[in-house]
C-alpha cells in the first residue's frame, strides 16, 4: 500500500500508464471485486437506482471521514466527530424552535463544532494528551449536551429547506451528494495545495521538522481539529436534512466507521501518509458491503461481523505488506 | 583562505548546574572547513547552537561580517545566512522533496495556493547544483535513501543562500560511499566561499575535509590548530586531557579451546553465504567488511535473530542451532547489537532494570524479584564500568551514548556468557568511553571469553583483534592474523573493497 498516497501527490506528467495503475489504492480493487461478487449473487444488484441509494446513504459518513482523514494524518483520531454530528442536528433544531432562522441556526451549529474541534486540538496539543483519550472525553461531553437539550428524545422543527437539500437533483444526483463532493475538493486542495495541508503531513511525519522551520505544531493541531470539526458540522447539517429532526444519537459510532474507512483508504496511523482520495473508496467499501448484504438478504446481526472481518482483513493485509516491504 | 566571516569571543553559556561553555573563542573564514571536536559534553554542539542562534550565551559576543550580532532564535541567524544541516533528519516523509526544501517558505500562486511548479523548478536547480539531478524533486522523501535524504537536507540549507553552514555529525548514519559523496559536496561548497563548521568526532575524516580544528574539552577551548599541524595522537590527548598513546590495549593471553565454530553457514536472504569461522576462548576475532558485507547478518544468525538456512554452528564443539535470542543466550552467546537505542536497551526503563534484563532469571530463579537486589547489582556495575549517571533508577534515554553502551555491557556482564559478539561497539561514543570499552573487551578476553568484534572502523578492528576475517558480499574472503604481514589497514581495506585474496571460502 506504499504507493497509495502517490495518487494525489504527483501530478506526474512523466508517469506511465502502468505507474498510474499501480498508484490506485488497493481498496479500489477490493471494491470492484465486491461489486462483482454481489452482482453475481443477485442480478438486480447492479442498478443505477441502487447505487444512487448507496451514494445518498453514504454521504454524511463520507463527509465525516474526510475530516477524520486529516486527523489521522496527524497520527490522531477524533472520537468526538460522531457526537458532533448528532449535536448539530439537535442544536440547530433547538435554536430554530426558539425563533432563529433555520439556515442561521445551521451556521451557528457549524461554528460550534469548529470550536469543539479547536478545544480538542488545544487539549491534545497543549496537554500532550493522546488524541484517543482527549476526544473520547469530548465525545461524552458533547453527547451529554445533546441529550440534555432534547431530554433524551428527538426534537422537531419543520422546514422546506430539508427537502431542498435532499431532493434537488443536479444531473440526477441530489444536492447533498454535491455538497460532499465540494467538501472533498476543498479537503483535497487544502492537503495538497496549501501550507496548512503541508503542515498536516508534517504533524504526522516529523514534528521536529515543523518546529525547525518555524511552524508551531500546537497551532497546526488546533487548526486541524477545528477543520475536522467544521466538516463534521457540515455532515451534521446534511444529516439533519435527511432525518428532519434533532436526534441526539443519530451519528453514534460514525467516528469509528470514519477511522476504518480512512485506514481502508490507505492513510496510515503512523507517519502522516495517505490522503483523502482513498477515503472515498474506504467509505464506499463499507457502505457497499452493507447495502449488498441487505440486497442478498443477510441478517443484520451477521452484517456487522462481516464488515468487521473485512476491516480487520484489510488492516492486516496492510500491515503484512508494510512488514514485507521493510525487509 | 578567505577573510574572516564570523568571530565568537569569550562565549560563556550556562546550563543549570554546569558551565557548558567557558570563555570560548572561535572564528570562521570564507571557504574553510573548521572542525569542532571534543568528547560528548565538551560543548561543541552547544557552541554551534550559540552561533546558530538556538542558544543565547550569557557572556561574550558574536560578530558576523565585522558587526556584532545578537540572534533571537534561529530564524534571525537564518536571515543572515547561517544555516544548520542537522544530524537527525528534519524532513517530512510524505510530502515531496520540493515541499520539504521550501517548508514554511512555500511559493504561492495568486490564489494563495502552493505553487508546486515553481518550487519544483527551483528545487531541481538546487539539486543540479549539487550534482544530484537523479533525485526526483516530486517524489516523497520517504522513498529516498538515507544519503539522498541528506542531499535534500543540504539542498534545503542551500536554498537559504547560506554564508555559513553547520554540519553536526553528518556522517553518523552514512555508508562509506555516501560519506564520499557528502565530502565531495562539502568541497564544492568550500569553493563557493561558504564557511563550514563541522562538528564531529570521527578523526579519520578530518584530513579529508578539514582546514582547521578547534578542540574543546569540558566547555573550555583547548586549542585551534591547522589540519597538518598535529597528529591524531596529539588531538586525542588534547580532547581527553591525558596521554592516550595506548588507545588499544591488548594483553597477551593464551587462546585455548574453540568456543564457537561455524561450517558453511548460510541465511535465507543470501546475505550470508558459506561462512566458516571460529573463535577460541581468550581470543578477540574481528570481522571487517563494508556496510552490507554480511557481518551483522552473520551475527544475527549466531544469535538466533534470523533463521539459518544451511550450515552448522558448534558451541564448545557441540552442534547447536540457535533458534531465537533466548535460545542463543541459553547456549552462552551474547550480542552487543549495532543499534543500542533500539535493540540494546529499553530506553525508557532504568539503568538498573536494563542491567539485569538478561540475567533476571539467573538472579531470581523463583517467582518474585527483589528491587533492592537489582539496585545493588546495578550499583556494582555502575562502579565497575564507571557509568556516569546520578542514579541507577534513571531512564537510560537520559544517558550519553557512551554511558548507554556501558549499560548494554553491564547487561551482558551480569549474564556472563562465554561468547560475546560486539557489533559496532563504539559507534557514536566519545574517545574516553571507547577506550574504556576496549579495556573491558581485553579484560573479558583474558578471563577466557571468546569475543567476536564487528566494526566499520578499521583502526579499532586492527587494534583489538587477534585475528581478522574479511567479509565481502556475504562470504569470508580472507583471514589475517596479528603479526602477519597483511595485518594492516591498507591490505585489509583493499580486500574489503575488492573481495580478492584468499579464495578458499569464496567458491560459492
Amino acid at each position: 500500500m506504499q504507493k497509495v498516497n502517490a495518487v494525489q501527490n504527483n501530478t506526474g506528467q512523466s508517469a506511465s500508464v502502468l505507474q498510474r495503475i499501480k498508484r490506485v489504492p488497493p481498496v479500489a480493487y477490493m471494491l470492484i471485486v465486491i461489486i462483482a461478487a454481489f452482482s453475481f449473487m443477485d442480478p438486480h444488484y447492479l442498478s443505477f437506482s441502487n447505487f444512487r441509494n448507496v451514494l445518498i446513504q453514504a454521504t454524511p459518513l463520507m463527509i465525516v471521514a474526510f475530516g477524520q482523514t486529516c486527523i489521522v494524518l496527524t497520527q490522531g483520531t477524533d472520537l468526538s466527530l460522531g457526537a458532533q454530528v448528532s449535536f448539530v442536528t439537535v442544536f440547530t433544531v433547538f435554536l430554530a424552535q426558539r425563533g432563529i432562522i433555520l439556515e442561521v441556526a445551521m451556521l451557528i451549529s457549524i461554528v460550534c463544532t469548529m470550536l469543539i474541534g479547536a478545544l480538542n486540538g488545544l487539549i491534545v496539543a497543549k496537554g500532550n494528551i493522546p488524541p484517543f483519550i482527549a476526544t473520547y472525553g469530548m465525545q461524552n461531553i458533547v453527547n451529554s449536551i445533546s441529550l440534555l437539550l432534547t431530554a433524551g428524545s428527538s426534537i422537531f422543527y419543520s422546514s422546506f429547506t430539508y427537502r431542498v437539500v435532499t431532493e434537488t437533483t443536479i444531473l440526477f444526483i441530489p444536492l447533498m451528494v454535491w455538497v460532499a463532493a465540494a467538501v472533498f475538493i476543498v479537503v483535497w486542495i487544502v492537503l495538497r495545495k496549501t501550507k496548512f495541508g503541508t503542515n498536516i503531513y508534517g504533524l504526522g511525519g516529523n514534528r521536529e521538522a515543523l518546529v525547525l522551520a518555524g511552524i508551531s505544531p500546537v497551532k497546526c493541531l488546533i487548526k486541524t481539529y477545528a477543520f475536522a470539526g467544521m466538516i463534521a458540522g457540515i455532515a451534521g447539517v446534511i444529516t439533519l436534512c435527511r432525518v428532519e429532526s434533532g436526534q441526539p444519537i443519530v451519528a453514534t459510532g460514525w467516528e469509528f466507521q470514519a477511522v476504518a474507512a480512512t485506514l481502508l483508504g490507505g492513510t496510515s496511523l503512523r507517519e502522516g501518509k495517505g490522503g483523502v482520495t482513498g477515503t472515498i473508496f474506504g467509505v464506499l467499501l463499507i457502505r457497499i458491503i452493507k447495502n449488498g448484504l441487505n440486497v442478498i438478504g443477510v441478517q443484520s446481526i451477521f452484517q456487522n461481523a462481516i464488515i468487521g472481518s473485512i476491516v480487520l482483513a484489510a488492516i492486516i493485509i496492510d500491515a503484512v505488506v508494510r512488514i514485507r516491504s521493510k525487509e | 583562505m578567505g577573510k574572516t566571516i564570523l568571530t565568537a569571543r569569550h562565549i560563556t553559556k550556562l546550563f543549570p548546574g554546569m558551565k557548558a561553555l567557558d570563555n570560548v573563542d572561535f572564528d570562521l573564514r570564507e571557504g574553510e572547513v573548521h572542525i569542532l571536536v571534543g568528547e560528548n559534553g565538551a560543548g561543541k554542539s552547544t557552541l554551534a547552537k550559540v552561533i546558530l542562534g538556538a542558544y543565547k550565551a550569557e557572556e561574550g559576543e558574536v560578530t558576523f561580517d565585522n558587526q556584532i550580532v545578537k540572534f533571537n532564535g534561529t530564524k534571525e541567524a537564518l536571515a543572515k545566512g547561517i544555516v544548520a544541516v542537522y544530524q537527525e533528519f528534519t524532513l517530512v516523509p510524505h510530502i515531496s522533496v520540493a515541499q520539504n526544501i521550501f517548508l514554511n517558505r512555500e511559493y504561492r500562486t495568486k490564489l494563495g495556493l502552493i505553487d508546486h511548479k515553481r518550487m519544483e523548478k527551483e528545487a531541481r536547480e538546487l539539486m543540479k547544483s549539487l550534482n544530484c539531478e537523479y533525485i526526483d524533486v516530486k517524489s516523497h522523501v520517504k522513498n529516498l535513501s538515507v544519503a539522498e535524504q541528506q542531499m535534500v537536507e543540504i539542498a534545503k540549507a542551500l536554498s537559504f543562500k547560506p554564508r555559513i553552514m553547520v554540519f553536526d555529525e553528518p556522517t553518523a548514519t552514512l555508508s562509506e560511499r555516501e560519506v564520499d559523496s557528502l565530502f565531495a559536496q562539502i568541497h564544492r561548497l568550500k569553493k563557493e566561499g561558504i564557511g563550514i563548521i563541522y562538528v564531529s568526532h570521527r578523526m579519520q575524516e578530518f584530513p579529508l575535509i578539514g582546514d582547521r580544528i578547534t578542540i574543546l574539552r569540558d566547555g573550555v577551548k583547548i586549542n585551534t590548530v591547522g589540519i597538518d599541524e598535529c597528529t591524531n595522537e596529539e588531538l586525542v590527548n588534547m580532547m581527553v586531557g591525558r596521554d592516550v598513546s595506548q588507545v588499544y590495549v591488548r594483553t597477551e593471553n593464551k587462546h585455548s579451546d574453540i568456543a564457537l565454530r561455524t561450517e558453511n553457514l548460510c541465511d535465507h536472504r543470501g546475505k550470508v553465504r558459506n561462512v566458516n569461522l571460529e573463535v577460541r576462548r581468550g581470543e578477540i576475532v574481528g570481522i571487517a567488511g563494508l556496510v552490507g558485507a554480511g557481518r551483522t547478518e552473520t551475527a544475527e544468525l549466531l544469535y538466533g535473530i534470523q533463521p539459518i538456512k544451511s550450515g552448522e554452528v558448534y558451541v564448545n564443539e557441540k552442534k547447536v542451532s540457535p533458534k531465537s535470542p533466548k535460545h542463543a543466550t541459553e547456549l552462552g552467546i551474547g550480542l552487543v547489537s549495532e543499534d543500542r537505542k533500539r535493540q540494546g536497551l529499553a530506553l525508557d526503563e532504568s539503568v538498573a532494570l536494563n542491567t539485569v534484563a538478561v540475567s533476571l532469571k539467573q538472579i531470581f530463579p523463583k517467582f518474585f524479584i527483589s528491587n533492592k537486589k537489582i539496585t545493588e547489582i546495578a550499583l556494582d556495575y555502575k562502579k565497575q564500568l564507571r557509568i556516569a549517571t546520578t542514579s541507577v533508577n534513571k531512564a537510560c534515554k537520559y544517558l550519553s551514548g557512551g554511558n548507554q553502551q556501558k549499560v548494554v555491557l553491564a547487561k551482558w556482564l551480569s549474564f556472563n556468557p562465554d561468547i560475546l559478539i560486539f557489533d559496532e561497539p563504539t559507534r557514536g561514543i566519545d574517545v574516553a568511553a571507547k577506550m574504556e570499552i576496549y579495556g573491558l573487551m581485553d579484560k573479558l578476553a583474558s578471563e577466557g571469553k571468546a569475543i567476536i568484534m564487528i566494526s566499520s572502523e578499521l583502526p579499532e578492528v586492527i587494534g583489538m583483534s587477534d585475528r581478522i576475517y574479511i567479509m565481502h558480499e556475504g562470504t569470508i574472503v580472507d583471514e589475517v592474523t596479528r603479526g602477519s604481514e597483511e595485518f594492516n589497514s591498507e591490505s585489509i581495506g583493499a580486500r574489503m573493497m575488492l573481495g580478492s585474496g584468499g579464495a578458499e571460502n569464496a567458491e560459492s
